[in-house]
């Protein structure tokens, strides 16, 4: 089982390499209106987070997402 | 918000091209004149960006069939295949092609990119999965996002990945289509197609291949990377065009191993358009024909592209993969594309500007493609033309562009 808080620093911590320049993002922030993620970037998040915690993330569930806590919770109710 | 937005933020993408000297809608070609030369903005040029890797668009067995067909024809068909879109040099084409692929049933298209959405909307659906390729053409995610099936993708050209994705399926495998190109149009890489179909195999998926750009150069009868790599007999589902080595447009959908005939009635894409118009059908025949015959312009066509290779290496470009028609150079920035771009124009080569996100990895590239149609004569040009174009630029130190080689 994937617990939420888990995920979320997870993708505060792929965010911080990639595109908030090292820092930890609130989880509130908009992966694309606040740090600027192009949709190729999102699919590359989700392709490590599917590998982060063996899941399978079908693309079709990115429509609602906005913020790291939207997708983190996607992830978790994935198991 | 209004809807218009949309208008004001296109208009600024454009801008923003325009700035890096980018002319975002393209060059305007005033006039072909051949296979390999034209004019653009009254200026001769060699046309080095074509994907017309067998020139037949200047063939003179196709431009006649393609006449012909026009007197007797008429312009257009004007209906759907299921109405009156269907003549009998449609039905032909169909047959003539499944003969040379050698497959029970093949459906011919508008285009390429209606095929690939009409065939890969039609069958997958709400339930079903589409694995794709994380660098797929625009129209196999557009196929896969009308389907209503689940999307995922898989790492590009790499089967490892794709195994371990569909390892997380598990018993859902039975309603995947996995879907893969030959040879990818913008780095000219091409796809590990034989581990590919093990992978599908092994998991008990399908396998859906756009040969796009390997169905006739590739192989030595021509029909594309999976006679090379003999897993024709592994497919289930192949999609192509004709407006590559066909030199003509329209595309198609076929398999050696069910009968997709059926699916004539299905597909949306298909029934609610109009047919190929019957010049067009005649001269694709015309090119087939040449294209199953074709093994000295297949010669013609890897001779000029290992030449081409060797030459813009040891220029010092950074290349997107083997030898093959398409050569990808990769620049560092889209301005420094932009301005190479012009300036192989300026020296009288027309190659395709590449810019974000036009290619995968937000890679700006110099694409030139190929052709058995460019004289010897013409492939120095083309090298000329790069060296021209690498003084301007190798005078500073390569910075990003190796990143990805
Ligand atoms: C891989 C791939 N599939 C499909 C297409 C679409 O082909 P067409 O030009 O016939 O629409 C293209 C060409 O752009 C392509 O490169």
């Amino acid at each position: 089982m994937i617990v939420y808080d888990e995920c979320v620093a997870e993708i505060q911590a792929l965010l911080a390499q990639s595109h908030a320049g090292g820092s930890i993002v609130p989880p509130e922030s908009d992966l694309i209106d606040e740090l600027g993620l192009a949709s190729l970037d999102v699919m590359e998040l989700i392709e490590a987070l599917e590998d982060r915690f063996d899941v399978a993330f079908p693309l079709n569930e990115l429509g609602d997402v906005r913020t790291i806590s939207d997708l983190a919770q996607r992830i978790q109710n994935l198991t | 918000m209004s809807l218009l937005q949309k208008l004001d933020a296109a208009r600024a993408f454009q801008d923003q091209l325009g700035q890096l000297g980018v002319n975002a809608i393209g060059a305007t070609i005033d006039v072909a004149g051949s296979a390999t030369e034209g004019k653009i903005d009254g200026k001769r040029v060699i046309l080095a960006g074509t994907n017309n890797y067998l020139g037949l668009t200047f063939d003179p067995a196709c431009i006649e069939a393609a006449a012909q067909a026009v007197r007797t024809h008429g312009t257009g068909t004007t209906g759907s295949r299921l109405a009156n879109g269907t003549y009998a040099g449609h039905a032909a084409l169909e047959r003539e092609l499944s003969a040379f692929l050698g497959v029970r049933s093949a459906i011919a298209f508008t285009t390429g990119y209606v095929a690939n959405v009409g065939a890969i909307s039609t069958l997958a659906g709400p339930g079903d999965i589409i694995m794709l390729d994380a660098d797929s053409h625009a129209s196999i995610y557009e196929g896969a996002k009308l389907s209503g099936a689940e999307i995922y993708r898989f790492r590009h050209n790499d089967p490892a990945d794709l195994d371990k994705r569909l390892r997380r399926l598990g018993d859902r495998c039975a309603r995947t289509l996995v879907i893969v190109e030959s040879l990818y149009s913008m780095l000219g890489d091409v796809a590990p197609l034989d581990q590919f179909c093990d992978v599908v195999k092994r998991h008990g998926a399908f396998l859906l291949l756009d040969d796009a750009h390997s169905f006739g150069i590739m192989g030595e009868n021509g029909r594309g990377l999976a006679e090379v790599l003999g897993v024709e007999d592994e497919i289930d589902f192949v999609t192509g065009t004709f407006s590559k080595s066909l030199g003509s447009v329209g595309g198609f959908f076929a398999s050696r191993k069910h009968d997709v005939a059926p699916l004539r009635s299905q597909i949306r894409a298909y029934m609610f358009t109009a047919s190929s118009t019957p010049s067009v059908i005649a001269s694709t025949r015309a090119a087939l024909k040449r294209v199953s015959q074709g093994e000295a312009l297949r010669a013609q066509l890897w001779k000029n592209c290992a030449r081409v290779h060797e030459g813009l290496s040891s220029l010092g470009f950074t290349l997107g993969a083997a030898p093959s028609p398409v050569i990808a150079s990769l620049m560092d920035s889209p301005e420094q594309a932009a301005t190479a771009w012009q300036a192989l124009l300026d020296a009288g080569i027309y190659v395709n500007l590449v810019v974000p996100p036009g290619a995968p990895k937000n890679l700006s590239l110099l694409r030139c493609s190929l052709s058995a149609a460019h004289t010897d004569d013409q492939v120095e040009r083309i090298i000329e033309g790069y060296a021209t174009v690498a003084q301007q630029l190798f005078d500073q130190p390569r910075a990003a562009a190796t990143a990805y080689a």
